[in-house]
């Protein structure tokens, strides 16, 4: 009858709500578990630096223009796989990215890699037209990266948010990040040791697409691809040459 | 559709609407110089066209007491409706990202028509508008039926529509200004995200409010499906989502996991949102609709309960198979395998149980478009499950990965059981809901049956060529020991099987609109009949030939 | 995030015990679907959506 059953949440239907819960999620619970401490078990690299805030928000625009959707930044332990892109990924290398950037599709190349792999003005004219370099590419023209000016009065909220989900940036680099970020493009600023006095001597502090003046998406994510696989040595130190 | 909620519905309705409208004010205000500006316009707008809606309808008669002795399937119909356009549209512009790949210079210099950007549009156009929608229509249905009892209210089924086609719009319009986490298939941002919680939860509310006024004491399987779809997303979606905003007036947010474990979540979320969205809900479907429409019960119930914990138990420990060879621990690498190859059994439990029930019923499937769909759904089912446990196996997967072959086999699974399941659905439940005795064309159905066919195994053949072909050339070597072909080789490989895939895809992209053409012409149809007196459920008695 | 059980730990417990989780409710959903009392309630499930009368119940 309907008045008998209206409203009132019988035994069965709950339970069995529940039994979906301990069977599929629990079960799941006993695979994940491990993984919240899984950082434990993660090399440890004491070299390993942070993120600029420029090249953070270069990291910010890979993932706003989707080129993650082409390129992984994953080299397994497959010997075909060192040969072609370098020492296989290890899980230290990605333990600053908030989300990683792993990928699941290899449309063009492995990134993980890239850094230090062409001069900057070739990572500009790349994305400028990538069928000016490599006739044969589809991989799609990112032109309006040379126009757009950077968006930097946010970055060191960005920092903050990042320190909240456990990536130590200090005090100093928080309030630094939108100066920081300028002086990154422009060597002959004032600015620009600091720049190195916070983010190591190896940082690169130069003019990436050229132009010191501006602080252009172009600039942020070539300074970012520059810096892919390159903020520590320890991979590089792994002779192994996967299976 | 306004006419059938009471007075105190219509007036909630309102203020849920000026709720929304405030809130998007509150955003496009705060969130001015950032892309959560132009959401906050959208949320605004939308919420004008809702309350709109329900202003229009305002002073139409309320519903008596007399609308308790039908079912509730307004909701049901605007659902089928609304999938059946997210599918035009979604496979509109996963034809046009197949193009993209064959012709890069398509992009205009326009930052939103660039593929990276449009990928996701697709992605989520597909498995959250159109099978999102799909699932929810359905479910309506089904758990009334097979309850026989009313949806509680009339309420709550909006508020989920509604909701959920809301988050929908805020995901594809996001990706196109440049929102996104990147996480795949949970690409939308934190505040989508509350939006999708909110109306998940109303969900489950409504769907467990109406079982529990079911007249069976037993729940019909179906229902087990539909709930363990509607739960396990709820979880998995929030677990996946935990992440820091920049600040509440910014879109962007950082997620809490970094690295291997944020890899692992994201997988155990991937690999479970294709358990539990792509696979169970539509199991729910297949478990309701297939016996309908072929007018013979279940070929086993049992199997059908034993594949049902199966699938719910297994699913949740293979995610790492998409991450063999990476830095992941082997140990875990190795679990996922083992519960992939397990996982054959419980899926070829319920496409074996969905074959069988047509056993005595093929020249039904012979004769009959709308069968036919189902029956091929459960062969891709099976065919897709296989390849996906043998894909799973880590040598295997070492070809396999990052390549094409990823790709056939997400479309085997999506073409072929996904698509072919809501289309053979539909077919049956329109005329059902519309009270018509059939579709207004069987030879439209038919058409969009053969488009369907050939869109998929071309589609899928072309991609099992081009990932096999891939795999192997990055891995060769040649007699002096260095690798054979460059990166671009192997791209040039690829372009005439991109073209093949387009072609392939615009052939299933006009099966979804001639499908909406022959929906809209049987609700006319329905009006011209309206009084005559048709029977309501005229299935079983569908003849051959008819 | 760094919680109250070291790496090692946990991985035992799921190796092991997780075993016996898989094991024990496997067996249940069998026992349940082949237990001969419960033939009847599916078989009447299962022929229950052809009634006809497109109607809630009353
Ligand atoms: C449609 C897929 C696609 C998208 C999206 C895409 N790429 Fe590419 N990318 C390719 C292909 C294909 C190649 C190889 C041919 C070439 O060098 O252009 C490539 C090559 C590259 C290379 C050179 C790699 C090497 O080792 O030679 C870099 C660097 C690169 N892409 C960066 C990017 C960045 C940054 C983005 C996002 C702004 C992006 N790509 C988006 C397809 C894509
Ligand atoms: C007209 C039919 C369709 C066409 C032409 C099409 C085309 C495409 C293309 C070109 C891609 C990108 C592949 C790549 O990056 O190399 C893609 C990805 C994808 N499509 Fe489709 N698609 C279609 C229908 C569907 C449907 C109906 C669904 C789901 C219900 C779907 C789900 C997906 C998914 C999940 C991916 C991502 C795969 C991955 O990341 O591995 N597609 N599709
Ligand atoms: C027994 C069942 C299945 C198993 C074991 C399985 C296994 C796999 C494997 C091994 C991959 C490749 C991962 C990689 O190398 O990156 C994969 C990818 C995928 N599968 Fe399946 N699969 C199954 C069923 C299905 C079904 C039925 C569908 C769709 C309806 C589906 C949709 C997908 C999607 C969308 C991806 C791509 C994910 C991505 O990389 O973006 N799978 N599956």
């Amino acid at each position: 009858m309907f008045t008998r059953t209206h409203y009132k949440l019988e035994r069965h239907t709950i339970g069995f709500a529940v039994a979906i819960i301990v069977v599929s999620a629990i079960g799941g619970l006993f695979e994940i578990a491990p993984l919240f401490t899984i950082d434990e078990t993660v090399e440890t690299a004491p070299d390993m630096r942070l993120y600029t805030p420029l090249e953070l928000a270069g990291r910010n625009i890979y993932i706003r223009e989707g080129c993650y959707a082409c390129h992984s930044q994953m080299i397994r332990t497959l010997r075909d796989e060192v040969e072609r892109y370098g020492p296989y990924s290890l899980a230290v290398e990605s333990k600053y990215d908030h989300p990683m950037l792993w990928g699941s599709k290899r449309t063009g190349p492995d990134l993980a890699r890239i850094g230090g792999k062409y001069s900057d003005a070739w990572q500009v004219a790349h994305l400028y037209n990538p069928r000016d370099v490599v006739p044969q590419s589809v991989m799609p023209a990112y032109r309006w990266l040379a126009r757009n000016k950077l968006r930097t009065e946010d970055l060191g909220r960005h920092l903050i948010a990042q320190r909240r989900v456990g990536v130590p940036y200090t005090d100093d680099m928080i309030a630094h990040a939108e100066q920081d970020a300028k002086a990154q493009v422009d060597p002959d600023s004032d600015n620009a040791e600091g720049v190195s006095e916070r983010y190591g001597e190896a940082t690169h502090v130069r003019a990436f697409d050229g132009n010191p003046r501006d602080v252009t998406e172009m600039d942020a994510l070539v300074a970012y691809l520059q810096i892919l696989g390159r903020l520590t040595d320890a991979a590089y130190q792994n002779k192994d040459k996967g299976e | 559709m306004i006419s059938g909620l009471t007075l105190g519905e219509r007036q909630t309705a309102v203020c849920l609407s000026l709720a929304l409208l405030v809130l998007g004010v509150i955003f496009a205000g705060a969130g001015q110089g950032d892309p959560l500006g132009v959401h906050g316009f959208i949320i605004a707008a939308y919420a004008v066209v809702v309350m709109g809606a329900v202003i229009t309808g305002y002073y139409a008669p309320a519903p008596g007491a007399d609308r308790l002795t039908q079912y509730y399937d307004d909701p049901t119909k605007f659902g089928i409706i609304v999938a059946m356009l997210w599918a035009i549209f979604g496979m509109f512009v996963g034809d046009w990202v197949a193009w993209l790949l064959a012709y890069p210079d398509m992009t205009f210099d326009a930052a939103w028509a660039s593929f990276g950007r449009l990928r996701p549009v697709h992605t989520t156009g597909v498995i959250f508008g159109f099978g999102g929608n799909a699932l929810i229509a359905t479910s309506y249905h089904v758990v009334q039926r097979t309850s026989r009892a009313r949806l509680p209210d009339q309420l709550s089924p909006w508020v989920v529509l509604i909701g959920y086609n809301l988050f929908c719009l805020l995901a594809v319009s996001g990706y196109l200004i440049g929102i996104t986490q990147s996480k795949e298939y949970a690409e939308p941002e934190w505040y989508a995200d509350i939006l999708l919680v909110i109306v998940w939860v109303t969900y489950f509310l409504l769907y467990i409010r109406t079982l529990a006024r079911r007249q069976e004491p037993h729940i019909y399987v179906a229902n087990w499906y539909y709930m363990a779809f509607i739960l396990v997303v709820a979880v998995l979606h929030i677990v996946n989502n935990l992440a820091v905003p920049v600040s509440l007036t910014e879109a962007k947010s950082y997620s809490l996991f970094a690295g291997v474990q944020d890899a692992m979540t994201q997988w155990w979320y991937g690999h479970n949102a294709v358990a539990f969205f792509l696979t169970a809900g539509f199991l729910g479907m297949m478990y309701y609709y297939l016996p309908k429409r072929a007018g013979r019960p279940i070929y086993s119930y049992r199997m059908s309960i034993v594949g049902f914990w199966g699938i719910t138990f297994f699913y949740m420990w293979a995610g790492s198979h998409h991450l063999h060879y990476t830095a992941l621990p082997l140990w875990v690498q190795n679990l996922g395998m083992t519960f992939s190859v397990m996982l054959l059994v419980p899926s070829w439990i319920a496409a074996g149980n969905a074959l069988m029930t047509l056993n005595g019923a093929w020249t039904r499937v012979r004769d009959d478009a709308t069968l036919r769909f189902m029956a091929m759904a459960a062969v891709f089912y099976g065919l897709s499950t296989f390849e996906g446990s043998f894909m799973a196996i880590r040598p295997v997967n070492s070809l396999s990965h990052y390549t094409d072959w990823t790709i056939g086999h997400v479309h085997a699974g999506t073409l072929g059981w996904v698509s072919m399941i809501v289309f053979g659905t539909f077919y049956s439940l329109v005329p059902w809901m519309w009270k018509v005795e059939r579709m207004y064309s069987r030879k439209l159905v038919e058409w969009h049956f053969w488009l369907a066919m050939a869109g998929t195994l071309i589609y899928v053949f072309a991609m099992w060529n081009s990932g096999i072909i891939q795999g192997l050339m990055w891995r060769t070597y040649n007699d002096g020991g260095t690798l054979a072909y460059s990166f671009v080789d192997s791209l040039v490989a690829m372009h005439p099987y991109y073209i093949a895939r387009a072609v392939g895809g615009f052939l299933f992209f006009l099966g979804p609109v001639i499908g909406l053409y022959n929906i809209l012409m049987t609700i006319r149809l329905s009006r011209e009949t309206a009084g005559t007196g048709i029977a309501e459920m005229p299935v079983v008695a569908l003849k051959a030939g008819e | 995030m760094s919680m109250p059980f070291d790496h090692e730990t946990l991985v035992a417990f799921s190796k092991s015990f997780g075993l016996f989780y898989l094991i024990a409710m496997s067996v249940i959903a069998v026992v349940y679907a082949l237990w001969p009392a419960n033939q009847a309630q599916f078989d009447r499930a299962a022929e229950q959506i052809f009634d006809d009368g497109d109607t809630p119940c009353q």
